[in-house]
């Protein structure tokens, strides 16, 4: 679960790492672009009020007092350039920088308004994992502010690394030494240290997969404040991770909310065929067949595995798109063919799907889920490759 | 089996009295696998397909020595008893356990090595020698995929499996043994790990690895046939061609990030260290006939 900037922040806040003073500006569904100008205005003038009078000092990083940023709250990369941050100097700035973000994407919920801080550097930090080595890596660098792949081919003496055993865990020398690595001293080295410390805390605490504050800002007066924040929780323990909640804001689309909460793999894209496969692997190599095949994919789609009896919710969701024709591939042996084919009947009775259905099941028992299939007046194919082609062709209008 | 275990390896089964891996248990033996025990805690005394079942690991150990172990446990009791294995002195251990929480998979790994163990899994549905035995959950029965012969399988993935082993077996070659290491960010085991066993097994001509998207096991393997510390024929094929970057594609290590991890890489490197690539699941079929008999 990838957490939006200020759930990460709330995180980083309470583990002891500085963040800028900020307010959650939430974009109402069908609210006015006016009511969405005023609150955000409001919340900048809150913030530089707190400013003014030194308020809210544990997070407080010496904000400049009449500027803020306006932050568009969302999962992907690249926001700058998407032109989804943007700096306003007054309140009035602020309101109209958040029209701006909306008109850039409609599909936004919400906005962070933080108050502006005086930036002396910017340095990057992130733990995550190192599988061969089986060991947490913390990686950092005093050139922050790009995006650590850029970084690690443009200058890779820049980025330090600090592996540590799971068992033993992280130690005290290792965030010095990092620290020194980067060239930091004094106070500012001391700082960072702990920033490393805090971080690795909340990693292991909250079974991340990735945490990583980037930029990590040394301001004018020599504090460290995360300047973002990118935090990935492992799907695999939310079970124990209770305080994290799948929420629709996390997700472009209500589909892919719907999906999420359904425990149903799920990716949206823009094309015409929609996969409703079962395995991971076996659901990703039919997307690179039908790009072969000179198609475009609508949704990915798995129904597999412990879903495999889920064919209905499958259906459902893949017709939630503009698609032209759902293509559904399996070659299950758990997840036995006839289960599959008996749940896709049951569910095109149900839902009367508007569109074509290409089948391809194989596996155990694909005997009985080919009689099945026929049946019910579909006609299975037992080729992956010419199912893909098949589902092309009717997307492209060649044939039915 | 010749590699990870053959039809003499004693083997002991955690967690499988209930009924998924009581159904599981029962393929194992009757494909041939040596089960001399079964392990789930408050269930000593009774029996399993005939084979008794013991509180714990050490005291099955006590009675009936085994080298390798079958886990059936759900994924938030797996670093358990993947532990509790280790510590009983089995250095062979399989878990398909899909959904293990990733720092419980680093710890597993990194004890392992501590170990000098090799543990296999989780999401992955096990090691298999058609025709001898099994560790996991394979339905041997279906010929078109689960054909004895000559060829070695390493995977990533389970349906993607039977679709490209279906290929192997339609151009006429079968099965020495397949490892599927599973899905995961970090695997207990990787590819290249297996490769001297491969490299030593007599039953295995060539290797066929099904991997994807993601991580840099693909590159690992190419780096050993580089060297030459792998010989044999190598043929990959590698879903995730044309996956977006950044987009993670079903499994939790199928993700590219700007160019680490992506397939083109992958495909690089393996041809360069003389590996064959197949685009689709059907060319591995037409690539193994062109290096095997």
């Amino acid at each position: 679960m990838k957490l939006l900037e200020y759930q990460g922040k709330a995180v980083f806040a309470e583990a002891g790492i500085t963040v800028p003073a900020s307010r959650l500006v939430t974009v109402e569904p069908g609210g006015t672009k006016q009511a969405l100008r005023e609150r955000t205005a409001e919340a900048a003038r809150e913030l530089s009020a707190e400013g003014a009078d030194g308020a809210d000092g544990a997070e407080g990083a010496e904000g400049n007092r009449h500027g803020v940023v306006v932050k568009a709250q969302v999962t992907t990369g690249g926001r700058g350039k998407a032109g989804l941050i943007k700096t306003a100097g007054s309140p009035e700035e602020a309101g109209e920088a958040a029209e701006a973000i909306l008109s850039r994407d409609a599909t936004v919920r919400a906005l962070l308004v933080e108050e502006m801080v005086s930036i002396e550097r910017e340095l990057y930090l992130s733990i995550s994992v190192d599988a061969p080595s089986a060991r947490f890596l913390i990686l950092a660098s005093a050139s922050g502010g790009v995006e650590i792949e850029t970084l690690a081919l443009e200058a890779p003496e820049t980025v330090k690394r600090v592996e540590v055993d799971p068992f033993f865990g992280l130690q005290a020398y290792q965030s010095r030494g990092l620290a020194f690595d980067l060239g930091l001293s004094g106070d500012t080295a001391k700082q960072f240290a702990k920033v490393v410390g805090a971080l690795y805390e909340v990693f292991r605490s909250r079974d991340a997969e990735l945490a990583e504050i980037n930029p990590l800002f040394v301001t004018s007066s020599g504090r460290l404040v995360a300047g973002d924040s990118k935090l990935i929780i492992d799907d695999n323990s939310l079970d124990r991770q209770k305080e994290f909640e799948v929420t629709r804001e996390q997700f472009g689309t209500e589909t892919e909310y719907a999906a999420a909460l359904e425990g149903i793999p799920y990716v949206q894209f823009e094309g015409d065929i929609s996969l409703m496969c079962a395995g991971a692997g076996l659901t990703t190599t039919v997307y690179d067949l039908v790009q072969f095949e000179g198609g475009t994919v609508a949704n990915y789609l798995e129904f597999g595995g412990p879903n495999y009896r889920k064919a209905r919710r499958a259906m459902e969701l893949c017709l939630e798109n503009q698609s032209k024709v759902i293509l559904i591939v399996t070659f299950g042996t758990i997840a036995r063919a006839d289960v599959m084919a008996e749940g896709i009947v049951e569910a095109i009775a149900e839902l009367k799907p508007d569109r074509p259905i290409v089948t391809c099941i194989r596996g155990t028992n694909e005997e009985s889920a080919t009689q099945t299939l026929r049946d019910a007046g579909i006609e299975p194919l037992l080729d992956t490759e010419e199912a893909v082609r098949t589902a092309v062709a009717i997307a492209k209008g060649e044939r039915q | 089996m010749s590699i990870f275990v053959d039809e003499t390896t004693p083997i002991v089964l955690q967690g499988a009295t209930g009924s998924e891996g009581s159904f599981w248990a029962k393929h194992m033996i009757e494909l041939g696998s040596n089960v001399v025990s079964a392990v789930t805690p408050g269930k000593e005394g009774q029996e399993l397909h005939g084979v008794p079942v013991y509180h714990s690991v050490r005291r099955a150990q006590a009675v009936n020595e085994a080298e390798a172990a079958m886990l059936f446990v759900p994924p938030r009791f797996a670093r358990d008893a993947v532990f509790e294995a280790l510590d009983a002195g089995i250095r062979r251990v399989v878990t398909i356990a899909d959904g293990i929480p990733l720092q419980d998979q680093v710890q597993i790994r990194a004890a392992a090595r501590a170990a000098g163990a090799q543990v296999v899994g989780g999401n992955t549905s096990g090691v298999i020698s058609p025709g001898k035995s099994m560790l996991g959950m394979f339905p041997y029965w279906i010929e078109r995929v689960y054909r004895p012969g000559t060829v070695g399988i390493m995977t990533r993935s389970g349906s993607l499996t039977n679709e490209v082993t279906a290929w192997v077996v339609a151009a006429g070659f079968g099965v020495s043994t397949l490892v599927g290491v599973g899905g995961d960010l970090v695997p207990g085991s990787r590819f290249a790990e297996f490769l001297p066993a491969y490299e030593a097994d007599d039953d295995s001509e060539a290797v066929v690895i099904v991997g994807e998207l993601g991580g840099s096991m693909e590159e690992e393997v190419a780096e050993l046939v580089a060297r030459g510390e792998f010989t044999k024929p190598v043929v990959a094929f590698l879903g995730g061609r044309t996956a977006p970057s950044g987009t993670r594609m079903g499994h939790a290590g199928a993700i590219a990030t700007g160019s680490s991890g992506t397939v083109a890489a992958k495909v690089a490197a393996l041809e360069k260290a003389g590996a064959l690539v197949a685009d689709r699941p059907r060319r591995v079929g037409e690539l193994l006939r062109s290096v095997a008999a």
